[in-house]
């Protein structure tokens, strides 16, 4: 399967001009809390060996001091696994959308010297600085039923045997770790962010988000989770009703191929490929529903 | 199990909305085009083939021939444009941030399709007027110098109408070749929407193709446009 | 009978193996994690899964080999009967994980493919891609999904578990979490508290661990009354890629398919290593150990790297420890089609390619074997009862605890693709045994107990944090002394452990402790206040840092990942026979007398004044009979031939007289 994924411009040799000591800046789109002010604010750090986006964040949460000398508190962000495959950690470094644990600085200051800028995600609601709010996307995996429906969890013997090819495929969609790259990219996928109304509930504010959550676009992570659950022999069984989650608002329609997607998943998932495929089966989908019932 | 919520008017017609669109594009308003290139094209054969064209357009009758332009043609170029701008307006464009090939072209495929719609409502305004009732015609279109083509002088009102001035010429060459690209472009994107080309081997196959078929038809548009813009009636 | 309301804490593997087979069983299941479930550590596992299999089933393997293997590999540390049933349950926990759609990789006939991993000779070890833990994360985290979205099941990401709720018996009623974002504490009533914490390995400072594996949530039921069980035995793996962050592991496979290790013979030479010629480069591990070479079990080759690196100064770099791991003269096809995952995290993250260049690897904290304490009933067969309440319960009754943070399953070293079988195990099998608990509590369930009980547990965390938030400014900074207390860690209580620098280091985590609680917060804020998370997850550190030292202080043998040398059985070295046998069975005399001393569960307790209570508890061996581990021992022959016979005169003996009744445990 070729995959068109760029991944590999993440490492290219770094050139070894970075020395241990020397100053750079890091330049962070702050925001105290959701609807907040956005405010930049600049720390100055000194280069360690193998020093990532991660040990960046950690040395200013070490000394949350603002290069023109005012203590600030620390920047918030998110992170977990640090070899990208938790998903965490995905911020926008120098306008780019990434996972900030592969992001090395040696690299970052070769293509931009002095200075690296983070930014929290564009399409996500803010937390707070770097931490963003994307409860949607798992939102979305309900909305097409991500999982094998099986009866229980009792042992009915082993499952069902697949070709080579086909657990290929698979694994490359099933790498998918939900970070939000693809969304991000995509120039059809927009943020959402509710306000609570006068004297609204949590739970009527909960539901209002859902039915938004529900209606906008599902992006093309999950056509890909469409496509893994729809070729598994089991998951087939209920092919029907993800592919009428597909069509539904905010399906697969909305997709404008501009093929972003695939160029910044960090996992290199064929993401266009998926959203061909998927195309293909809900043509025959929608034929079938109106002529074939 | 708690389905997802239903969805809202326009949301329960997207997916057929959207695959009109992309349907229409092609059917009938991209052969629309092409045939369009393809009659104007023959002004290079002379003002009387020209006129041979046009009157074989014509021979359809004075009742048919509206309803075939008005079912073929111009409803379907307003319902594209409309669902388009509908599009366009939902979309949030990234070209800044995300510098590649494909986002520029899909970028692309929103402008050239505003300004082709802009062209093509001027255009048509131009050489036809838009409606051809007669209040219209009275009131709106002669005041403002529209409706300038006259079937019956083919070669002669064409070309004049291109000829008004450079302005107009260098209008119809953006006109045309954004018409061009919006359609090949169009074909390209409707075949992964459709799912005919999948696999990025086959999308690429498939870029050739379409940017073949684009170059095929921006000769046509240009030749057709050269051919206006040179020939001299007397 | 109402339904069983279960609150779970942490939502990796065990916790949501868990959490999916509650939901079956009808219960009101709720997980708190401190990430969303998908982000959980286990997405970090590379290897596989081990299983007897079809086709192992045949070359001669079976269930009993499995569990042979984990408890040899473990230095016999583990009560047998749960480790048993888990080798058992083993093939069917994969055939389950097969049916949730983990993609396994496929042989050409479309079975699941197996390979080889350490400690056994049979390709137990089925496995998706290199990313095996991960694919097995997400199909569980895809039946939560499931569940939630039938009702069944409520989801609280981004929470951190405060402590368990007790009522006056010492039952438990439920606990306390903190929303990490909005700061909000609040009780949830649960007739049952099943904790699914993981590992502890930011203890050590920088590990292969995730960053929620604090240890915070363990330490918080310690100190709330659950015992805590053989700390001491943390894993070290050989081989991770040093990080300013995270220390990166690099799998066990990368030898397997022919990587050596080697340090340059000159120290510190600044060439490339490419242009160090061969006879100047010290392949270490094969001249020392010419028979297992570079393929040595874990712990060995981790001391080994450690004592080429600290005691004999030949570490590639000047100012950090390293060696290198060279797999530039394997085929291209071989590093393309085997190990392409593993080189492309190196290459992601230290920007060179290992296929030109000898990666610099060294060992790192991986896996803590020791957890919280916790019960089982055995079966008349010395497997378990399932469904038996008693099974991982923990000393509280209520609280359960299963996957890493419990003590069960590995012993004093755990064997490589056994994590994830005893973490899917423990989850799925505890699920009938809480329903059975739930059953009829005395006191009546969750629902009956008095808004009081609850609201007094949210008033004393909710005033721990205001007093936290009302620290003042000046005192120590936590980033700091946790890196401190990481590096004390790592350097008296990882690889080699001398009682000296225990003694020395315990006090001076005691003074840390005490400077923990000056600690001073640069964030006052009450909303995402990730400093007041990290502060109380590092005060909480303390409490399992001095249980694992006090442990590996007090245990003075070698013992798996345990390792003093002053304790080092000596080896067999005679060359005349009969002087070679003579110090064979005193070798043997000594392993069976370490044994009757040792061959102990370490079960620390928390006193109020601060300070773990060790006692130890008899291991409960009734399947098979300890013996030494006799990998790469001089003079393992001999030995082994000794021990034999012992072995067939002591069984002759038994068997002369009636054997005694059988033992229960805890």
């Amino acid at each position: 399967m070729n995959t068109t994924s760029n991944s590999s411009s993440f490492h290219r040799p770094i050139a070894s001009d970075c020395q241990p000591g020397q100053r750079f800046y890091v330049r962070v789109l702050r925001q105290d809390g959701p609807r907040k002010r956005r405010y930049w604010q600049r720390f100055a750090l000194e280069y360690e060996a193998d020093m990532n986006c991660i040990s960046v964040l950690q040395r200013i949460a070490e000394n949350p001091r603002t290069d023109d000398g005012r203590d600030v508190a620390p920047v918030a962000w998110e992170c977990n696994c640090l070899e990208e495959v938790c998903g965490a950690c995905t911020m926008l470094i120098n306008g780019w959308v990434r996972q900030a644990c592969t992001a090395l600085v040696a690299q970052l200051l070769q293509d931009r010297p002095g200075e690296i800028e983070l930014r929290p995600m564009t399409k996500f609601p803010v937390l707070r600085d770097l931490v963003v709010d994307r409860s949607r996307i798992f939102a979305i995996l309900e909305k097409i039923l991500a999982w094998v429906p099986v009866d229980s969890y009792y042992d009915l013997g082993p499952g069902p045997r697949q070709s080579q090819e086909a657990q290929q495929m698979a694994y490359l969609y099933s790498k998918c770790m939900s970070c939000g790259c693809c969304l991000e990219a995509c120039p059809q996928f927009l943020k959402i962010e509710l306000e609570y109304r006068e004297g609204e509930t949590p739970e009527a504010y909960n539901a209002r988000l859902r039915t938004a959550n529900m209606r906008a676009y599902i992006g093309s992570h999950a056509i890909a989770q469409v496509e893994l659950f729809n070729s598994n022999p089991i998951g087939a069984m209920n092919a029907t009703e993800r592919l009428d989650a597909l069509v539904a608002e905010g399906g697969i329609q909305v997709c404008g191929n501009s093929q972003n997607c695939v160029r910044v998943c960090p996992k290199g998932i064929p993401l266009t490929t998926a959203i061909a495929r998927a195309g293909r089966a809900a043509t025959r989908h929608i034929f079938r529903k109106w002529f074939d019932r | 199990m708690q389905r997802p919520d239903p969805a809202s008017i326009f949301g329960r017609y997207e997916f057929l909305v959207r695959r009109l669109h992309s349907l229409i594009g092609l059917l009938p308003v991209g052969a629309f085009l092409f045939i369009h290139f393809v009659t104007n094209f023959s002004i290079l054969d002379g003002p009387a083939t020209f006129q041979m064209r046009v009157d074989q357009i014509h021979s359809l009758g004075p009742i048919t021939l509206p309803v075939v332009e008005w079912s073929c043609i111009l409803l379907p170029i307003v319902a594209h444009a409309l669902i388009g701008l509908i599009i366009v307006a939902r979309g949030k464009r990234n070209l800044l941030y995300y510098r590649y090939a494909r986002n520029f072209r899909y970028t692309f495929q929103r402008w050239t399709g505003v300004v082709a719609f802009a062209f093509i409502a001027w255009h048509v305004f131009d050489t036809r007027g838009w409606i051809q009732e007669s209040w219209w015609v009275a009131h709106v279109t002669h005041p403002l110098g529209g409706g300038t083509f006259d079937a019956a002088r083919a070669a002669a009102t064409a070309t004049a109408s291109v000829q008004a001035s450079g302005w107009v010429a260098a209008a119809y060459l953006v006109g045309v070749l954004a018409c061009v690209y919006h359609l090949a472009n169009g074909v390209w994107t409707m075949g992964i929407t459709w799912g005919a080309w999948t696999s990025p081997a086959a999308q690429r196959w498939a870029t050739m193709l379409c940017a073949a078929v684009g170059l095929g038809l921006a000769v046509m548009g240009l030749g057709a446009l050269w051919g206006m813009a040179t020939t001299v009636i007397r | 009978m109402a339904k069983p309301s279960v609150m779970i804490v942490g939502g990796g593997l065990a916790g949501m193996a868990a959490a999916m087979k509650l939901a079956e069983l009808d219960c009101e299941v709720a997980v708190m994690s401190l990430t969303p479930l998908k982000r959980s550590h286990s997405a970090c596992a590379q290897g596989g899964i081990n299983s007897v299999n079809n086709l192992t089933r045949q070359l001669g393997d079976n269930e009993g080999k499995h569990f042979e293997d984990t408890v040899y590999g473990g230095d016999f540390l583990q009560h047998q009967p749960p480790v048993k049933e888990m080798a058992d349950w083993a093939p069917r926990i994969i055939n389950l994980m097969d049916r949730l759609g983990v993609t396994f990789n496929r042989t050409p006939e479309g079975f699941r493919d197996q390979r080889r991993f350490g400690g056994t000779l049979y390709r137990r070890t089925a496995f998706a891609g290199a990313t095996t833990g991960q694919q097995l994360l997400y199909a569980l985290d895809e039946q939560v999904r499931r569940w939630e979205v039938a009702g069944k099941l409520r989801k609280f990401e981004d929470w951190d578990f405060l402590g368990p709720i007790l009522d006056e018996q010492g039952r438990l009623r439920g606990c306390v979490g903190q929303d990490m974002i909005t700061m909000r504490i609040r009780a949830f009533p649960a007739d049952a508290l099943i904790l699914a914490v993981g590992g502890c390995g930011l203890l050590f400072g920088r590990s292969t661990n995730s960053m929620a594996c604090n240890g915070s949530a363990a330490s918080r039921a310690f100190q709330a009354g659950a015992r805590y069980a053989n700390g001491e035995f943390v894993q070290v793996h050989p081989t991770a890629i040093p990080g300013a962050d995270k220390l990166r592991l690099i799998s066990e496979s990368a030898r397997g398919e022919g990587g050596r290790i080697w340090v340059p013979r000159k120290p510190q030479d600044p060439r490339p290593p490419t242009r160090i010629p061969e006879n100047q480069r010290y392949y270490f591990l094969e001249e020392r150990y010419p028979q297992y070479g570079n393929l040595l079990p874990r712990d060995i080759a981790t001391r080994e790297i450690f004592k080429v690196c600290l005691t004999e100064g030949l570490s590639v770099e000047t100012d950090r420890m390293c060696v290198y791991l060279d797999v530039t003269a394997l085929p291209r096809e071989v590093l393309d089609q085997k190990l392409a995952g593993i080189l492309e995290i190196y290459e992601r993250f230290q920007g060179a390619d290992p296929r030109v260049t000898p990666m610099k690897i060294f060992p790192a904290v991986h896996y803590s074997m020791g957890g919280l304490w916790c019960d089982f009933e055995a079966n008349a067969a010395g497997g378990l009862n399932v469904g038996s309440p008693r099974n991982q319960h923990t000393n509280v009754p209520g609280i359960f605890a299963i996957g890493e943070c419990d003590y069960q399953f590995h012993g004093a070293n755990r064997l490589g693709a056994n994590s994830l079988v005893a973490c899917l195990f423990s989850g799925l099998t505890v699920a009938p045994g809480v329903v059975a608990y739930s059953d009829n509590l005395p006191g009546g369930d969750a629902r009956d107990q008095t808004a009081a009980l609850y609201d007094r547990a949210t008033a004393k965390y909710q005033a721990e944090y205001k007093a936290l938030l009302a620290r003042p400014d000046g005192g120590p900074n936590p980033y700091r002394l946790h890196t401190e207390l990481g590096q004390l860690m790592t350097r008296i209580a990882t690889v080699v452990r001398h009682n000296a620098e225990l003694a020395d280091g315990y006090g001076k985590i005691c003074a840390m402790e005490e400077k923990a609680r000056a600690c001073s917060l640069a964030d006052h804020g009450e909303w995402a206040n990730q400093n007041v998370v990290f502060l109380r997850a590092l005060q909480d550190m303390f409490p399992l840092a001095k249980t694992i030292v006090k442990g590996a202080l007090a245990r003075d043998e070698c013992r798996g990942a345990h390792y003093k040398p002053e304790f080092e059985m000596p080896a067999v070295e005679a060359t005349d026979p009969a002087e070679r046998r003579r110090q064979a069975e005193a070798w043997c005399e000594r392993f069976a007398d370490n044994n009757r001393r040792w061959l102990k569960s370490t079960v620390a307790a928390w006193s109020s004044d601060g300070e773990p209570q060790i006692s130890y508890e008899e291991v409960d061996t009734r399947l098979v009979r300890p013996r030494p581990r006799l990998y790469g021992v001089v003079g393992g022959d001999v030995i082994e031939q000794v021990w034999k016979e012992r072995e067939r005169t002591a069984k002759a003996k038994a068997e002369a007289v009636p054997s005694a009744s059988e033992r229960g445990p805890g």
